[in-house]
């Protein structure tokens, strides 16, 4: 076989993170030839740091069932990897002032419109099932009995499992250099490796993929932002159960969840850093970010954390992770075509839910490549929303934006209404 | 009581370190640089001895180097250690040349305890402190895993190859720090906004009196090819002829 038989598939997939192998597997699934080029190791970038936390209850009730769809993939990808990626802890949202207390009974009410399993929980069951918990402060509360988490490491490796036995070619340390389009349809990749040619790529580069974009001279609405969570070690005076129900506390910026006997917990500051993905090294490993011990977003963080687990404090045992999300202008991620390019889809950029929307999204791209539709309304993460829209279209105006989104991302009171329309 | 605590900036050993092509040394753009994470230690028991103590007890930092040193002074200070020299120096140091220089500063300072990494992560020497004891004609206790006061002196953990060791020694001392000594705090954002704020002494090495003569001299730095690599094997038995008849192993 000659190099340009070896080197061609019907799709390739710039990306080795979730999103990318979440496509890969569907579209082999399928049966469609696939090779995935992944710049470093699989799931070394944002998917390897994940807190991997699944609400399913979002803004929309498409959303909502989309991601409650998701799930049924990962049950039947546990079977088929014989690994546990779903953690189903429950959640909660808690809430200390009246118009936090208002947005959990407008998510309560929108949720049951719609048949999601929710309800009102008293503070007194809140602090029983979480004894680590200040609870003395709160008026209301909310809880979802089917939430919980994934984990992110194990849901990499189920995908390549399952996407390696359907014959996906995965090319590691691989970084794609140019994105070859011809008369306006992308015919595929240049990698240090040589050429790699399909007839469709997808860009599922997470935080690198509004670059990818560049390549083929399309715009991506979207910028890198750093994020940073903590997790305690096991303390014998603050056990945390392993199904300890994650916790939203959207007044202290915190979501939170159980992990190894430990918490985790993680803030949407309303300062974070934002980076540029081209300036960082060739060889940037996210998984070698680490933060400093006078960083000024871990000790927000650590400050945050003590407001509602006053445990824990800067001399608590713990590990500082930090990584970089990929945020839209609205916080929903890109999925599809530009109308720039024919044959070249994005998706990627779910704004710090990645892990949890990536089991639907791998389904919904398959859809869209080899059926041109998919059975969901996916007009709130279609990738060419902001397309010719003013105010989108310059690099700095997009950075600005998605900052923003960013910053108020808990700091905005969020309106739930039980029948959301665009 | 005057806690001294020396403080050495390193690049941070978890990020792809590269050596030059010459061998001279790493290269440097971009490479993040961190406190040397035993001086971290360091740092957090001079606290928390100041914090245990019902006597004053004074945390200064001091690291010797170029301005750039700065930043590491700043995150001793974060974590709240009551002041920060910079002694400034843009020579190159072997450790007999910081001790001397240490030891010159100690002279002025005249700390009850001297507490050290026990060795920095760069060049992973472990000679400095013992060379100040030496200096000084103070005792020493190296690899320290737990410091206890007992009457005027001091009762120290230490780690060996055989197992621990337990010393006492009298003060003034010259203390390394250990990893598992304590775990180090991350500063508060009160903290951070002080540490922003103050003042870092600055001294040079002339002043002090000392002149840097290396003894040391870097001939090269090459760095060693990966041997990792996997082969997925078919069975037990390929396994074993592997590691006994490939890898010489059993």
């Amino acid at each position: 076989m000659n190099e340009t038989n070896n080197n061609t598939a019907d799709v390739i997939i710039i990306g080795g993170g979730v999103a990318g192998l979440s496509t890969a597997m569907q579209l082999a699934m399928r049966g469609q030839r696939v090779i995935v080029l992944e710049r470093q190791r699989l799931g070394c970038g944002s998917s390897g740091r994940a807190a991997g936390l699944l609400g399913q209850l979002r803004g929309t009730a498409e959303h909502t069932r989309m991601l409650a769809d998701g799930l049924e993939i990962v049950m039947e990808l546990e079977k088929r990897a014989g690994v546990e990626i779903y953690v189903k802890t429950g959640s909660l949202r808690i809430a200390e002032t009246p118009e936090r207390a208002q947005e959990i009974q407008e998510l309560v009410a929108m949720g049951k419109s719609i048949g999601f399993n929710i309800d009102h929980i008293s503070i007194a069951e809140t602090a029983r099932r979480l004894p680590y918990m200040k609870t003395d402060d709160l008026i209301e509360a909310c809880y979802s009995p089917t939430d919980g988490h994934l984990q992110p490491a194990e849901l990499v490796s189920a995908y390549h499992k399952v996407g390696k036995g359907l014959g996906v070619r995965y090319e590691i340390n691989c970084p794609v250099e140019q994105v070859i389009i011809q008369g306006g349809q992308v015919k595929g990749v240049k990698t240090p490796r040589g050429e790699f040619h399909a007839p469709v790529v997808v860009n599922a580069a997470g935080p690198w993929s509004y670059l990818v974009a560049d390549l083929a001279k399309e715009t991506l609405p979207t910028a890198a932002i750093g994020h940073y969570y903590l997790t305690t070690r096991p303390d014998p005076d603050h056990p945390v159960d392993r199904l300890s129900p994650a916790v939203r506390n959207r007044h202290h910026r915190l979501y939170t969840r159980p992990e190894s006997g430990g918490l985790i917990v993680g803030i949407y500051e309303d300062e974070p850093v934002e980076y540029d993905m081209e300036k960082l090294p060739k060889d940037f490993d996210m998984s070698a970010m680490k933060a400093g011990r006078d960083n000024l977003n871990v000790a927000l963080l650590i400050h945050l954390t003590q407001q509602r687990f006053p445990w824990i404090n800067e001399r608590t045992p713990m590990t500082i992770s930090t990584g970089i999300m990929t945020f839209t202008p609205d916080g929903k991620g890109l999925c599809g075509p530009l109308p720039e390019v024919q044959g070249l889809f994005h998706c990627s950029c779910c704004s710090g839910h990645g892990i949890m929307q990536s089991p639907i999204v791998g389904k919904v791209m398959a859809d869209l490549i080899l059926d041109g539709k998919t059975k969901y309304d996916l007009e709130f993460m279609e990738a060419d929303r902001f397309h010719d829209v003013p105010g989108y279209q310059e690099r700095a105006d997009i950075k600005r934006k998605c900052y923003e989104m960013y910053a108020s991302y808990y700091g905005q009171v969020e309106k739930a209404n039980v029948v959301v329309k665009h | 009581m005057k806690v001294l605590i020396p403080i050495k900036r390193v690049p941070d050993t978890d990020q792809k370190i590269q050596v030059k092509p010459d061998g001279s040394g790493i290269v440097t753009d971009g490479l993040p640089f961190v406190i040397n994470p035993f001086d971290a230690i360091a740092v957090e028991e001079a606290l928390r001895i100041r914090e245990k103590s019902t006597d004053t007890v004074e945390v200064l930092a001091a690291s010797i180097g170029p301005e750039v040193c700065e930043q590491q002074l700043r995150t001793a200070l974060a974590m709240g250690a009551d002041n920060a020299t910079l002694i400034q120096c843009d020579a190159s140091l072997d450790p007999w040349n910081v001790a001397c220089v240490l030891r010159a500063f100690a002279g002025r300072y005249q700390p009850d305890l001297i507490l050290m990494g026990k060795q920095g992560v760069d060049d992973d020497l472990s000679q400095t402190g013992q060379m100040l004891a030496a200096l000084l004609d103070w005792p020493q206790a190296t690899f320290a895993s737990k410091i206890e006061f007992l009457g005027s002196g001091l009762r120290v953990t230490r780690e060996t190859d055989a197992g621990l060791e337990i010393v006492r020694v009298t003060l003034p001392a010259v203390v390394t720090a250990d990893l598992r000594l304590n775990e180090p705090r991350y500063a508060s954002m009160t903290s951070i906004m002080k540490a922003r704020k103050k003042t870092i002494e600055r001294i040079t090495t002339t002043e002090l009196g000392v002149t840097i003569e290396p003894r040391l001299q870097l001939l090269g730095l090459e760095a060693v090819p990966s041997r990792r690599k996997s082969v997925r094997v078919g069975s037990l038995d390929e396994l074993l002829v592997k590691l006994r008849a490939e890898e010489k192993l059993l």
